[in-house]
């Protein structure tokens, strides 16, 4: 039973990555990666990883997926050649083709649970977990660096995708500066390094 | 019970996908998912390994390999943030997202 689990979730991993680096579109390589990380994160519950499953599918198959699909709808010019309606439907199929996946393997580790030892652990791993992040003992400084880390990422992200507004007034100030040069004006040029 | 070769061939292969991935398009968002698809074939292995570890000499089953997973997941994401913020910022001013367009800091 664990081997076709893994079969059919090695299967969407594989297919899902090889979509993603063939396919000429940018959304629908975007989509074979969700299917590709879902594969993943079914091959974590194969592997008795159950909180680390659930992280998988909260955190890449939705925020991070969501985060690139909507860099390339700030991005790609060629979109509109995509319809978004098929992408809809498309993902009208897949969630629920993903949910009945998620139910079935529920289901049959269920009804064969007599077998024992042939299967992985089902003990949950979240008290593990916690416990081993939250000791000092443990990952607790790791668990707080990342932590720091998150909050710069953030501050430099809202840094780094900025209004338009700055731009322009940076922009400006160099082609005053420009102007300023051409009519021979030595100390326009002095205020280096600002608004670059 | 799958044996940890099948899932460390299986991690190499969706690895190669990802480079595949990386070396092939030229769109800075495709890269970013080949970047993702790497992630992903590493932490799976770790998890695997994870799995095959044989218990503490108190019984415990480990778990490091997961909460190693788990920082990797937090690192990523970092990542993708600030990568994305940049190619839209890149997007923003030279209107393009081809990484073979930004080449002048290449020597």
């Amino acid at each position: 039973m664990y081997d076709f689990m893994f079969v059919i979730f090695a299967t969407f991993a594989l297919v899902g990555g090889l979509l993603m680096v063939f396919h000429p579109s940018i959304v629908h390589s975007a989509f074979a990666l969700v299917a590709s990380l879902f594969g993943v994160a079914g091959l974590y519950w194969t592997l008795g990883a159950d909180f680390l499953g659930v992280t998988q599918v909260v955190l890449y198959v939705s925020g991070v997926t969501v985060l690139l699909l909507f860099a390339v709808m700030l991005s790609d010019k060629t979109l509109g050649a995509v319809s978004i309606l098929r992408c809809a439907a498309m993902g009208l199929v897949i969630g629920p083709l993903a949910m009945a996946l998620m139910v079935t393997y529920r289901a049959i580790d269920g009804m064969v649970g007599t077998e024992g030892a042939a299967l992985p652990d089902p003990a949950p791993t979240t008290p593990a977990i916690g416990d081993l992040l939250l000791q000092p003992e443990g990952y607790l400084v790791p668990f707080e660096v990342a932590s720091v880390l998150l909050l710069i990422v953030l501050v430099g992200a809202v840094t780094l995708a900025r209004p338009m507004a700055d731009r322009q007034v940076s922009r400006k100030t160099i082609a005053d500066r420009a102007d300023a040069e051409a009519r021979g004006d030595e100390g326009a040029s002095a205020p280096q390094g600002e608004g670059a | 019970m799958i044996p940890l070769e099948h899932y460390l061939y299986l991690s190499g292969v969706v690895f190669t996908l990802g480079l595949c991935g990386v070396m092939m398009r030229r769109n800075i968002i495709m890269m970013l998912m080949g970047i993702e698809i790497m992630l992903n074939a590493a932490n799976l292995a770790l998890v695997a390994f994870n799995k095959y570890m044989p218990p503490g000499p108190d019984g415990t089953v480990p778990m490091d390999g997961q909460v190693f997973v788990f920082f990797t997941i937090a690192i990523a994401a970092a990542e993708v943030a600030v990568a994305l913020a940049i190619a839209v910022a890149l997007f923003r001013r030279l209107d393009t997202v081809n990484v073979d367009d930004v080449a002048n800091l290449r020597w």
